[in-house]
């Protein structure tokens, strides 16, 4: 029997296990495929068996859920508080660089202001 | 009532921390089985549950989705959670007898009852010396029952992929066992 069909028919058994209908009607086999595959498909169904689902307490699922919640209200705050930093500084370095070009022009004016009156006085007739 | 896709659920956890408590709500359960199943306690199942969440949280801002289940990034956080702490910790799993007394039959007399928790044990305990993947597989299909494609999406392989693993698992599982039984 060729492996790949073994395959298709394990997991064609194991979703009629846990409840895929169509999946058993897909399910044809020989009795020679039969006999090999029985013992994996018992060994299946025992484990289902075994390993039903848990539930968590419902005080664990609340308490931690409360937890996240709070915890994410935090991380929440946190990052608005982050960003409303990051603006307010931006704005500051922004407010910095427009006052600091505004100096920069006023004192570039005054010099060229004063270099020209000190030309002109130096080209001025002396006699 | 209609119930919010987990995509939007998603999008609203961005900015509104209730949200995140909704999706934790709708996936507490089936995270806290896996790791039931890959610890064998209550107790460390709820510790490793909470890890898990509380990674999930603190790296939300960077997850980005794609169309998979949120469940996938889920699972894989734990898997990565229960894996370190299998590491860390060396630790011994323990059968858990609480868990195997509820698939025994109420009607069983105590013999019967305790031969059945007894066959069980030996069961669990031979899943816990799989691999962590055929651990992993084993739990989604048959506690979690979910199909090939979504245990393909949390995996991250190919459907063929994932049914021929299950195969190779029964089988080393029943090598095991009867090597067990020698």
């Amino acid at each position: 029997m060729e492996d790949e069909r073994v395959v298709e028919l394990i997991s064609a058994l194991a979703d009629g296990l846990i409840g895929v209908p169509e999946a058993k009607q897909q399910i044809t086999m020989t009795d020679e495929e039969s006999r090999q595959i029985t013992p994996l498909f018992q060994l299946a169904e025992q484990l289902h068996q075994a390993m039903q689902p848990v539930q968590p307490s419902a005080a664990f699922v609340h308490s931690l859920g409360k937890e996240l919640v709070d915890n994410a209200r935090r991380q929440a705050a946190l990052s608005r508080r982050l960003r409303r930093a990051v603006l307010i500084g931006a704005a500051a370095v922004g407010s910095l660089l427009s006052i600091a070009s505004v100096v920069g022009a006023i004192i570039f004016v005054i010099v060229r202001w004063r270099e020209r009156a000190h030309a002109s006085t130096a080209q001025a007739p002396t006699g | 009532m209609h119930e919010e896709s987990d995509s939007t659920l998603i999008a609203r956890a961005k900015d509104d921390p209730e949200a995140f408590g909704l999706l934790y709500e709708r996936y507490v359960g089936r995270i806290y089985n896996y790791i039931y199943y890959r610890t064998g306690n209550h107790h460390d199942a709820e510790d490793l549950t909470a890890r898990t969440f509380y990674r999930a949280l603190k790296h939300f801002s960077r997850y980005v989705d794609r169309g998979a289940p949120f469940s996938a990034y889920l699972y894989r956080i734990a898997h990565n959670i229960v894996a370190n702490w299998h590491r860390d910790t060396g630790r011994r799993q323990i059968v858990a007898i609480d868990g195997l007394m509820l698939t025994t039959r109420e009607r069983d007399e105590p013999a019967t009852m305790a031969e059945r928790v007894e066959e069980q044990e030996v069961l669990l305990r031979a899943v816990r010396k799989l691999p962590p993947e055929r651990q992993q597989l084993l739990i989604l299909k048959l506690v979690e029952q979910m199909s090939n494609a979504e245990i393909a999406e949390v995996m991250e392989r190919t459907e063929g992929a994932i049914k021929s693993l299950y195969h190779r698992t029964l089988v080393a599982l029943r090598d095991e066992l009867a090597d067990e039984g020698k």
